[in-house]
């Protein structure tokens, strides 16, 4: 089995802007719930598991791109990379079998969300000068900056203390979700499905 | 339906110039500031897009966008001010509090170079339909599946959205608490978006076969709908703004050189 194979027919494309969707729902679900953490790439990890590490690194940058060119979030720009890391993480390890059973999907979150946490760590520190903008993880970067400790170990540990949960959530919620979607469905992104006729 | 997108016509003369237009200020407003290192730059890259945004009638619905990002900045202002590394001179203090001279300043740095952003950023949001964008985009041989992608997208989530307030609904009409401590509202996180995210999945088998038989594969040129009015100015402005890059560019680098 191929890790990077993809196909891209009419379903991988339509799956794309479905996924985007589903990451703007989370976010939106996120507020609504007042939940302290981001849950914006639960579609991202769909995408990555369904169609493979290629279409879940496209559904990231996709998403991150589309929002600042067109909905005003222009910070979320910045982290198209970030989210490319994590499609094509999730996509990965999904290919390598680490999305059948339960336990093995912990490990493919710890992954993707110390993936997320290397991206990000440069990203927030040029940007940022190191914070990220939520509240737990910033008092984290307050008390490592406040102890003299280096800007980047702060940021890095900023990043941990949130990217490592909201990552864990997000890929049981897609694990579970996964576990309930129809054969019918799943079928269709099978890259190694053969079409067999009858005569 | 409510859209994503922030954009309305107002026909003022910002929503007649090119995308492209657009996307060069924003490349110029950016990289000129960055490139010359100077931070008076920034202000006036700040000033110019407040000008074209307030000429266009738009910068009081600029105001969200940059409200959004305050917490931030308030933020860096706060950790950088109270505990930058290279702290050495007190600026002023408030209480016990003391604020560094370096620290405010190097949090001015990133404070601005974030609104710049921003605001560049807003002008082409607030004046730009996104399917026209796209659709210059495609005419510059941009691939048309990612046009696709990028077009479904405005229409698909305000389809989910209306279908998550239905959920919400049907879910609290079961008696869901949606409300109160953070162990409920996490309870209630997976029994609110597993029926969205499924019932969109489950849709895009059809969206796929209703595509496949519109000719979405077909490899034969297509025509476009629409035929732009060119804005006049358009040529000009690029050319004065990617001309002021390079010559921000050259202005460093001389700098640079003389000062060895």
């Amino acid at each position: 089995m191929k890790l990077f194979k993809t196909k891209l027919d009419a379903a991988t494309i339509v799956l794309i802007p479905a996924c985007i969707g589903i990451n703007y729902l989370g976010k939106l679900f996120a507020s609504f719930l007042k939940l302290p953490l981001w849950l914006d790439s639960i579609g991202t990890c769909i995408g990555g598991c369904l169609g493979g590490p290629v279409i879940g690194a496209v559904c990231g940058a996709a998403n991150n791109l589309i929002y600042g060119f067109t909905a005003g979030d222009n910070i979320t720009l910045i982290y198209a990379l970030t989210s490319l890391g994590i499609g094509l993480a999730a996509g990965i390890m999904a290919r390598l079998g680490f999305m059948k059973t339960f336990p093995k999907a912990l490990i493919t979150a710890c992954v993707a969300g110390f993936v997320a946490v290397l991206i990000s760590t440069p990203l927030n520190v040029v940007f940022w000068g190191g914070t990220t903008g939520n509240v737990w993880g910033d008092a984290v970067f307050a008390a490592t900056q406040a102890a003299n400790m280096p800007v980047w170990l702060g940021s890095f540990l900023d990043e941990v203390v949130v990217d490592v949960p909201d990552k864990l959530i997000t890929l049981l919620v897609v694990f579970f979700i996964l576990k309930g979607l129809p054969k019918k469905l799943t079928a269709l992104y099978e890259v190694n499905a053969e079409i067999e006729s009858l005569d | 339906m409510k859209s994503i997108s922030l954009y309305v016509d107002n026909h003022t003369w910002l929503t007649k110039v090119h995308p492209f237009t657009k996307l060069t200020y924003i490349a110029a407003a950016i990289a000129i500031p960055l490139i010359a290192g100077k931070l008076w730059l920034f202000g006036c890259c700040i000033l110019v897009s407040l000008c074209a945004l307030a000429s266009g009638k738009v910068l009081k619905r600029a105001i969200p966008l940059i409200a959004f990002s305050f917490t931030i900045l308030l933020t860096i202002f706060l950790i950088h001010g109270l505990f930058h590394q290279g702290n050495a001179n007190v600026l002023f203090s408030i209480g016990p509090l003391r604020f560094y001279r370096e620290g405010v300043l190097y949090a001015c740095r990133i404070g601005l170079n974030i609104l710049n952003m921003l605001l560049s950023f807003a002008i082409l949001v607030l004046s730009t339909r996104p399917s026209e964008l796209v659709e210059e985009l495609e005419k510059k041989g941009f691939s048309r599946r990612f046009g696709y992608i990028i077009n479904s997208v405005f229409q698909i989530i305000p389809q989910m959205m209306g279908t998550m307030s239905t959920i919400t609904d049907a879910q609290r009409s079961r008696g869901m608490e949606t409300e109160g401590s953070l162990l409920t509202r996490a309870k209630a996180f997976l029994p609110l978006i597993s029926p969205v995210v499924m019932s969109s999945l489950i849709n895009t088998r059809e969206r796929a076969v209703a595509l496949e038989v519109r000719g979405f594969g077909s490899k034969s040129k297509k025509t476009y709908l629409a035929d732009r009015p060119a804005h006049k100015g358009d040529r000009a402005i690029t050319v004065c703004l990617l001309l002021m890059i390079a010559a921000a560019i050259v202005w460093r680098v001389g700098t640079w050189l003389l000062s060895r």
